[in-house]
């Protein structure tokens, strides 16, 4: 649902000065101020320069923390505007021009912080493991790419570059839409996106987490095809690969309760979802013999019968077919893997008859794990408040999968029950799909929660050329053999199909400065529409820029405002916002000869009816 | 959670100011890392220690040529930092109340005071920070006392009075009674004054009727230069100061009560027990001996503990009755003199009303002196360090020695430093022919201009004048001038007391005129004045507003909306309308010449956030801006206005900016205003 300005400026450089720098390292008088910069930008800077500038800041950062009882957060020179993190003994300081909003700044920083541990975990711990070099040239990577090829408008409200879908025919997006959704079929993939030449198609995930796996995609992207060096999957022949990543805790409750899943996700895993219902309590206790009267407890749930009265195949098209019908990727058919891999790991719990086996299966695994398994429910009824329910049953999902793993199966009759399920239970499956499942295991889940609970998760990527489908998947999802040729076989077809129809749309030409120019930012998707082009640079753009930074600010930080119109002698520009959406709006052209003294015929005043009326075509409805 | 502190370069504490709470947290700070069992230090000495790495790391990085603004935390305290000269300023606020820019305004406001005080002593860090840090501990406490009581002053009129708000001066609107005190102040009370043998050679220039913050009648003698609004609003800081009128207790209806039945009585004293809610700040007659403890502010003294060294020394402010002298801004034909020595008495008619009158020294055409010989070496400066020597140097140079001339002749008049004349005299001459390199000619200039402060500070802030002739009004002469006015007003005197409350209301502006207006705010720039509808928000008074919450509610808004005004201002916006949760702002800045006819609008300069605070109390931006717009009108009067609106979110868009208009041509109407 949006477009995109850039292409002009491709490279926008906001960021004068960012540093890391580690308190720990100078403690002593006789410590020299060098040992504890981890990385400073731009790696030009005479070694002076960079010692004295985190020396002071650093030093009037743990003074003005120490006088407040708080760290710092923003450091406001005449030149730089600075925003700082302190955390632990590091000291994070971001610099950018005095113009940009402090807002913004500080979105920057964080940002930039998230994307380093999303790629590399704990600050303090890839220290210990990484070279300062190495991780040196991970933080230019991720400082290049949060600048790179933006406008001045998308630094002002982060927001994640999508393909312009005024020019997109809304079926492809539907069509990735349902790639991921039937990619979410595996119990192990928790949330993927779609993503080509740089821009979001269609997101599982949340704006900030599509964020951050964009700039993998970029970077081997540019990379052009190269072996990734993390892993790459020799059976897929270099088209796949995959890299650890790590989510914060918050992130992986977002992934748990994000709606966008409910309906497909459940499907295949409905099935799983009576199981680990009924066998929730098994697991609080630690225990997992499940118990007759979780059964009972769940009896919505536990409808789904073993009878199976559709085909797998069936089903299967089903999911596929509203895509396929519109691509090359008609000629998929769910190959054998993706029928077994459905069947895997579902089946060794969720069948009743089976459930003596399974029983045994998870039995021995739990117990092996049953400390970390206490763990992770006590966290996870402590996260979803009421709906223990299925969370728990998202555990257990958990537990499910390693048994099946472990275990290779093939059960027909526990398969065409999965089909069923998915086919009849979808519908009452909202609210908590699986991913507690998510959570790692004991030690881990410990290690983090130290380190601000940062959870490792495995990034994988399918590229087709331009086009990448990119998914939060289990981390053992990668020595699951099935499981991905599951997922490869399924959406490789679609990839291609969908791959051939963006590869043909031409951006749309740029028009000249209009008699308009307006921006329309999405908070919840964080997605920006905009007539702004950066490459025209019509005399009206930096005024619209610089009036839209201002009032962004101001609804920032003014909750009740909720409409504005500011005017000086050549411009005028009104803002309107709501909970979900703020949309600044400027009439060009036409010189506004006016006093200044209040006057209702003043055209300034006519921009809110404007608005409303002009950017109806563009899909912003400010009614 | 405030702080204000004023410290050297060399981190040396100048001047602070706390509130209970932050001098808690600091003493706690500092008590957790001191070794246990110690006593106490003095909270001099850990505030200095604590922020001490600030104050070094500043001056660090000016070096660096780029120097700290602000600061804030998570836990949302804000960190003000500026550098006037060599003084470094830091503001802190820790709870919310205060935004940046308001921490940025008190410290421009603090220097303006300072420079009220100390005058061109304040272009001398050196000499400024002997004069703030004064080698007596009482003198030195006694004036931080003041400074810090300055500051609440300021602070709680600008947190409660419209007219520090907007920064611009609110005249009581009583055209009749205006004309008649405006007359008696000139017809009768400056000319006794100037002509009697008691003056002690001073000349009244201004003399004016405050009625708590709003102006009554303001008088200028013919030969007196205009006194700038700024100056104004701070000497009204200064007359509240001595004599708060606390809005909080005061309420006008005893007074009235008390008025009536004492309204023959003169008796002062009499008068001071009759109202109930006035002993807290109702001085008696002044005397030599009376130690007013009203005049140094109760928020002080709760504001520091016991074991401050400020409060156990008991300092006795000075008697009330004697002037203070005040450096004021002093335009004549031939330019600009800032600061420029002046004798302020604040005269007490009745608690509330204040008669302040403005004098000038027999000797202080020697400032002016002062001043241009000191400007012409700043020049002289300015011109070495853009690199023109040689060459330009001769010019300059010859504009010096004829200055300095002059400027001998009037000093040898007077008689006094004579040999500190002639050394500088020897000084220039040899710097006139030196072919000194460029950077010792650079230090020579500035050595020169703290010498010329050096003599300023000499003949118009020491205590012994240049001569030994009484330098002030006889207290015989004050006592009379008192005693006239207060017989003047004294059938007033209870009408001026309400209606200061009730300048104007909303209820003169009919609901039929304007329905949804919920609050207005006009403002002349020009002039710098301003009418608003009164916003009185106390317990026992109640406005149009009605009281408590929703009083309150509009008040915050109001505030709020100035300071957002300001900032998109700051940034070339002179239109703003706003919806803000139930209501609908507007603001609007235009320009009009004489007759009333309306300027077109031409872009407004955008400046930096830490830029000083547009206002007019400290360095005065409309000023700038009404230069900077003549630019393109030349030979006309150019007038600039201000309007802000507060109406009912309900309210169509249109009826509001019809309201809005009727509003800016009807308030300044002569007709109905004779007086703005």
């Amino acid at each position: 649902p949006c477009e995109l300005a850039v292409l002009s400026h491709d490279f926008h450089c906001v960021c004068n000065y960012f540093f890391l720098y580690d308190g720990s390292k100078v403690r002593g008088e006789a410590d020299p101020t060098r040992d504890g910069i981890c990385y400073f930008y731009p790696e030009e800077t005479p070694l002076d320069k960079q010692e004295l500038l985190c020396g002071q800041l650093a030093g009037v950062g743990r003074c003005v923390s120490e006088l407040s009882s708080s760290p710092a957060r923003t450091f406001r020179l005449r030149r730089n505007k600075f925003a700082i993190r302190m955390k632990d003994d590091f000291f994070w300081a971001l610099g950018c021009s005095v113009d940009v909003p402090t807002v913004s700044v500080s979105e920057f920083l964080d940002q930039l912080i998230d994307l380093f541990c999303f790629y590399n975990g704990p600050v303090r711990q890839s220290y210990q493991l990484n070279s300062q070099e190495t991780l040196a040239a991970q933080w230019a990577r991720y400082l290049s790419h949060l600048q790179s090829g933006s406008s001045e408008l998308s630094h002002i409200f982060s927001c994640l570059k999508t393909i312009d879908s005024t020019n997109v025919d809304p079926l492809l997006l539907l069509k990735a839409a349902l790639i991921l959704q039937a990619c979410q079929r595996c119990p192990l993939v928790l949330a993927g996106c779609i993503l080509f030449r740089g821009r979001v198609v269609s997101t599982q995930m949340s704006p900030g987490l599509t964020m951050k796996v964009m700039i993998h995609e970029s970077e081997t992207y540019t990379k052009a095809q190269r072996p990734n060096g993390t892993s790459a999957s020799s059976s897929f022949s270099g088209t796949v690969s995959s890299t650890t990543v790590f989510l914060t805790a918050p992130e992986l409750q977002d992934l748990q309760s994000a709606p966008v899943d409910k309906g497909f996700r459940c499907c295949p895993t409905t099935p799983q979802r009576d199981g680990p219902s009924k066998k929730t309590r098994l697991s609080r206790t630690l225990s997992d013999t499940p118990s007759p009267e979780s059964q009972v407890s769940n009896p919505s749930l536990s409808k789904p019968p073993q009878k199976a009265s559709l085909s797998p195949r069936l089903s299967d098209s089903d999911v596929f077919s509203p895509a396929s019908s519109h691509s090359a990727a008609n000629s998929l058919n769910p190959s054998p893997q993706s029928l077994r891999f459905l069947s895997n790991g579902e089946n060794t719990v969720e069948d009743e008859a089976e459930e003596s086996r399974s029983r045994d299966s998870t039995g021995g695994r739990s117990q092996i794990r049953s400390e970390g398994d206490g763990s992770v429910f006590e966290e996870d009824s402590h996260l979803n408040g009421g709906e223990v329910e299925g969370a728990f049953g998202g555990v257990f999902e958990f537990q499910a999968v390693e048994s099946g793993n472990e275990q290779p199966h093939d059960d027909k009759v526990v398969e065409e029950d999965s089909r069923v399920s998915r086919g009849s239970v979808s519908g009452h499956k909202a609210g908590k799909s699986d991913p507690p499942a998510l959570l790692p295991p004991p030690h881990r889940l410990s290690d983090a929660s130290e380190e601000n609970a940062l959870i490792p998760m495995t990034l994988y990527m399918h590229r087709v050329k331009g086009l990448v489908l990119a998914l939060l998947v289990e981390p053992h999802f990668m020595s699951d053999a099935a499981s991905m040729e599951e997922v490869y076989h399924s959406s490789l077809a679609s990839l291609n199909g969908l791959e051939a129809h963006l590869r043909t749309i031409s951006p749309g030409a740029p028009g000249g400065p209009g008699p308009y120019t307006f921006a329309h930012f999405d908070c919840i998707q964080s997605t920006l529409t905009t007539n702004l082009s950066g490459r025209s640079g019509g005399a009206w753009d930096q005024p619209f820029v610089r009036a839209t930074s201002l009032l962004h600010s101001h609804f920032c930080n003014t909750e009740t405002l909720q409409e504005a119109i500011i005017r000086s002698a050549c411009t005028a520009v009104y803002g309107t916002r709501s909970v979900a959406q703020e949309t600044y709006f400027q009439q060009n052209g036409g010189s506004l000869r006016n006093s200044g003294i209040p006057n209702h015929q003043d055209s300034a005043f006519s921009l809110p009816s404007k608005a409303r009326h002009r950017l109806l075509k563009h899909g912003v409805n400010l009614l | 959670m405030k702080c204000l502190l004023i410290a050297s370069e060399s981190a040396e504490m100048l001047f602070y100011w706390t509130d209970l709470e932050f001098q808690q947290n600091i003493q706690k700070q500092y008590g957790a890392s001191q070794e246990e069992g110690h006593e106490f230090p003095a909270f001099e000495d850990s505030i200095s220690t604590l922020f001490a790495p600030i104050i070094i790391s500043f001056s660090t990085m000016v070096t660096e040529a780029d120097s700290y603004t602000s600061f804030t935390t998570e836990n949302n305290h804000i960190y003000v930092l500026h550098q006037f000269d060599e003084c470094l300023y830091i503001a802190v606020n820790g709870d919310g109340e205060e935004k940046e820019e308001d921490l940025r305004r008190k410290i421009y406001v603090m220097n303006k005071m300072i420079e009220v005080l100390f005058g061109m002593v304040t272009l001398s860090g050196n000499l400024l920070r002997k004069e703030l840090r004064a080698r007596d501990t009482e003198q030195r406490l006694r004036l931080w006392k003041h400074l810090q009581s300055l500051l609440e002053t300021y602070s709680h009129l600008r947190e409660n009075d419209q007219s520090f708000l907007v920064e611009a001066v609110e005249r009581l609107i009583h055209p009749t009674l205006c004309e008649q005190c405006i007359e008696f102040l000139e017809r009768r009370l400056v000319q006794q004054i100037n002509s009697s043998v008691e003056r002690g050679g001073e000349e009244v220039l201004h003399a004016f009727i405050l009625v708590h913050t709003k102006l009554l009648a303001f008088y200028s003698s013919r030969n007196a230069s205009i006194l700038s609004t700024s100056d104004l609003l701070a000497l009204i800081i200064m007359a509240q100061n001595m004599y708060p009128s606390n809005v909080d207790v005061d309420d006008p209806s005893p007074e009235v009560q008390s008025g009536d039945s004492l309204s023959n009585s003169t008796d002062k004293d009499i008068d001071s027990t009759s109202g109930s809610g006035h002993e807290s700040f109702y001085t008696p007659e002044p005397s030599p001996t009376d130690k007013d403890s009203s005049s140094s502010g109760g928020l002080l003294s709760r504001a520091f503990m016991a074991e401050d060294s400020l409060s156990t020394l008991e300092v006795y402010p000075p008697d009330p009755a004697t002037p203070h002298k005040v450096f004021l801004e002093v335009s004549q034909k031939d330019g600009l003199y800032p600061m420029m020595p002046h004798s302020m008495y604040c005269l007490k008619l009745w608690p509330g009303i204040t008669l302040v009158l403005l004098t000038k020294f027999p000797h202080s055409g020697v400032a002016m002196s002062v001043y241009t010989f000191w400007e012409a070496f700043a020049k002289l400066e300015k011109r070495l360090n853009e690199g023109q020597g040689g060459s330009t140097r001769g010019q300059p140079m010859h504009e010096v020695r004829s200055k300095l001339d002059k400027f001998l002749k009037t000093l040898a008049l007077n008689g006094i430093q004579v040999c500190f004349c002639v050394l500088l005299c020897f000084c220039v001459e040899w710097l006139y022919s030196s072919t000194l390199p460029q950077h010792s000619l650079i230090l020579w200039c500035k050595n020169m201009k703290t010498q010329l402060c050096g003599i300023y500070r000499q003949c118009f802030l020491s205590d012994s004048g240049p001569d030994d002739t009484p330098r002030h009004l006889s207290p015989g002469l004050r006592e009379r001038a008192q005693t006239m006015v207060q017989e003047q007003l004294m059938d007033w005197k209870d009408f001026l007391l309400v209606k200061s409350k009730r300048n104007i209301t909303m209820v003169s502006y009919p609901l039929s005129d304007f329905p949804g207006l919920v609050h207005f705010i006009c403002v002349d720039r020009s002039s710098g004045q301003m009418i608003a509808p009164s916003l009185s928000i106390t317990e026992r008074t109640t406005s149009e507003l009605g009281k408590g919450p929703v009083a309150q509610y509009i008040k915050n808004k109001m505030w709020s909306l100035v300071s957002t005004t300001r900032h998109y201002l700051q940034k070339g916006y002179s239109t703003l309308t706003l919806r803000d949760g139930d209501f609908y702002f507007c603001y609007f800045l235009w320009f009009e010449n004489e007759t009333g006819f309306k300027l077109e609008a031409k872009d407004i300069p955008i400046m930096p956030d830490d830029s000083a605070p547009i206002g007019m109390l400290a360095q005065n931006y409309y000023r700038k801006l009404l230069r900077y717009y003549s630019k393109n009108h030349p030979g006309e009067t150019v007038k600039c206005y201000e309007l802000l609106t507060v109406h009912l979110g309900v309210i169509p868009t249109e009826i509001i900016l019809q309201h809005c208009r009727q509003l800016a041509s009807k308030l300044w109407e002569p007709s109905r205003n004779p007086l703005l």
